[in-house]
């Protein structure tokens, strides 16, 4: 949860955001799909032998986690931001209960519509260091004073 | 994209807004869905005060509208490839906060199915573009999903 | 001088990255101390024939040239030195263009074709030359690629020892924060599409990654770690 209160003017392209760590066990999966209306049967999500069966390394975290947990790294860097946008693309699979590094970076401020802006990029990356899913926000940032 | 005559799927599909239906949102909701995701910022999972906004409740995360979407309510397209699929992509653009009381309308649209290469092989990509309005109209949330086909690793 | 060979903008449908964001983020690395001369738009299955980044180059000391990455029966191509009269020979929208084809095509018409990330599992040269393709007389490969996994630039090091081949660097990127993670340097000075692709068909080029970039702050000449003896 965000502590900072951070203002449009304060933040500099190249600012970093995070990196907060996560892990996201089977038991949170299974409350998430509660919540989805997922599907009861063992699936992909539950299930380390249909997972496997499927070509996966291990029981995945769903899509929609993923991007709530950016959606939260982004809200965790200010009191201040309001998200407008966040777009993330998969690239490997989540699974569970792997230490998982989510970070960002500030990569362009502006005005839009007069809307004091900041977008930035963001990563999901395991304990190796391989990327597991990107994406970008879009936040509104207010003005000092 | 350009046309891939390998790809086979009901064209007719293509831009044709389908409703997925209308869903209440309650407090128990947003707050399930703010715990599920690991959320821990009050003005979502109402412990606490009022928050930072000044709201006088919660109002649902930003990607709540995730708890309403699922592959298996949209419109089969009958796509002939691939004997595995999966999520490959969101993009949320957030619109109106949603808040407990309010009833969300959504309809999706097919927007897309293209093809490409990568360590899987050749895959079909499919996106969809889901709207979801308020009872006041409003649009509150606008949704890209994008879906890939293609075959199982051997 | 310094290149990112392979990057990404909003007009691959898989990047998030704006030409502008990348020439930013060439700034951030300079500050930082690193060294970044310029970078090759590579998108994917396309070449935009009206993009112009001159004056976003100008504005930002940067060389910004444009090229593609294509889909071949062995794996991805990045193709420098685009021309109308090779859009014209190959359909770039296609994702099982022929390899062989390509590269012949992009040298008549005065471009070049470089396997992109050949150590990738699945999609590497690699795998298509372990099955039999010949591309002995293939002088260049990327050898140094931003997004490789762990295992595939082992693969890519490998095609290099057996076949002698020239390696080019280049991110990958789809983030404009991933710009340069891998660069290739040049000797000479790179002004334009002309210059590349015949710096990359003499195969005068050298893969780096970012951190050899770093400039040492001691060395009165500020010339990159890599360059010190």
């Amino acid at each position: 949860m965000a502590t900072r209160r951070l203002y449009y003017e304060d933040a500099e392209i190249g600012d970093d955001i995070g990196p907060v760590q996560r892990v996201v066990s089977g038991a949170q999966v299974a409350e998430f799909s509660r919540v989805w209306r997922a599907e009861s049967e063992p699936s992909r999500f539950s299930d380390a032998e249909v997972a496997r069966r499927e070509g996966l390394p291990g029981p995945m975290v769903p899509g929609a986690m993923s991007v709530a947990m950016l959606s939260q790294l982004v809200l965790g860097w200010s009191t201040t931001v309001t998200l407008k946008k966040i777009d993330v693309i998969f690239r490997q699979v989540v699974v569970h209960g792997v230490a998982l590094t989510l970070k960002g970076a500030v990569t362009d401020k502006g005005l839009v519509d007069g809307e004091p802006q900041v977008e930035c990029d963001l990563t999901i990356e395991n304990s190796e260091g391989a990327t597991l899913v990107i994406g970008k926000a879009t936040v509104r940032l207010p003005n000092r004073g | 994209m350009a046309e891939d005559p390998d790809i086979k799927f009901d064209h007719s599909l293509l831009g044709v807004a389908h409703s997925l239906g209308s869903f209440s949102v309650t407090r128990e909701m947003i707050v399930a869905f703010a715990i599920a995701t690991g959320e821990t910022d009050p003005a979502f999972t109402g412990e606490g005060a009022a928050t930072e906004s000044g709201h006088d409740d919660i109002v649902a995360p930003p990607t709540f509208c995730n708890a309403f979407l699922n592959i298996a309510s949209r419109p089969d397209i009958r796509l002939e490839f691939g004997d595995t699929g999966f999520f490959a992509g969101q993009a949320i653009d957030c619109l109106a906060s949603v808040r407990p009381g309010d009833t969300l309308l959504a309809t999706t649209k097919l927007q897309d199915v293209y093809a490409k290469t990568g360590r899987s092989g050749k895959m079909v990509f499919v996106a969809w573009e889901t709207t979801f309005t308020n009872q006041r109209s409003e649009t509150v949330a606008l949704v890209r999903d994008t879906h890939v086909r293609r075959n199982k690793r051997t | 001088m310094l290149l990112d060979l392979h990057t990404h903008s909003v007009s691959s449908d898989d990047s998030r990255a704006t030409a502008e964001q990348y020439a930013k983020w060439a700034g951030v690395l300079r500050r930082k101390g690193y060294t970044i001369d310029g970078f090759v738009l590579t998108e994917h299955r396309k070449f935009d024939f009206d993009a112009d980044y001159s004056s976003l180059a100008e504005e930002n000391g940067l060389l910004i040239l444009k090229g593609s990455e294509l889909d071949t029966n062995c794996g991805h191509f990045l193709v420098y030195g685009v021309t109308e009269a090779l859009c014209s020979h190959i359909d770039f929208a296609d994702v099982s263009l022929d390899a062989v084809e390509l590269i012949r095509a992009a040298e008549e018409h005065g471009g070049v074709a470089v396997p992109a990330h050949p150590g990738r599992f699945g999609i590497g040269l690699y795998d298509f030359i372990e099955n039999g393709a010949d591309f002995s007389a293939l002088g260049l490969i990327e050898r140094l690629n931003g997004s490789d996994r762990s295992g595939e630039q082992e693969r890519a090091e490998e095609l290099i020892a057996r076949f002698g081949y020239a390696g080019t660097g280049g991110s990958d990127a789809h983030l404009s924060s991933a710009l340069g993670a891998c660069m290739t340097r040049f000797q000479g000075t790179i002004e334009g599409d002309e210059d590349l692709v015949r710096e990359l068909r003499a195969g005068n080029v050298h893969a780096v990654h970012l951190q050899e970039t770093k400039l040492d702050p001691s060395a009165h000449s500020g010339q990159p770690l890599s360059n010190l003896p």
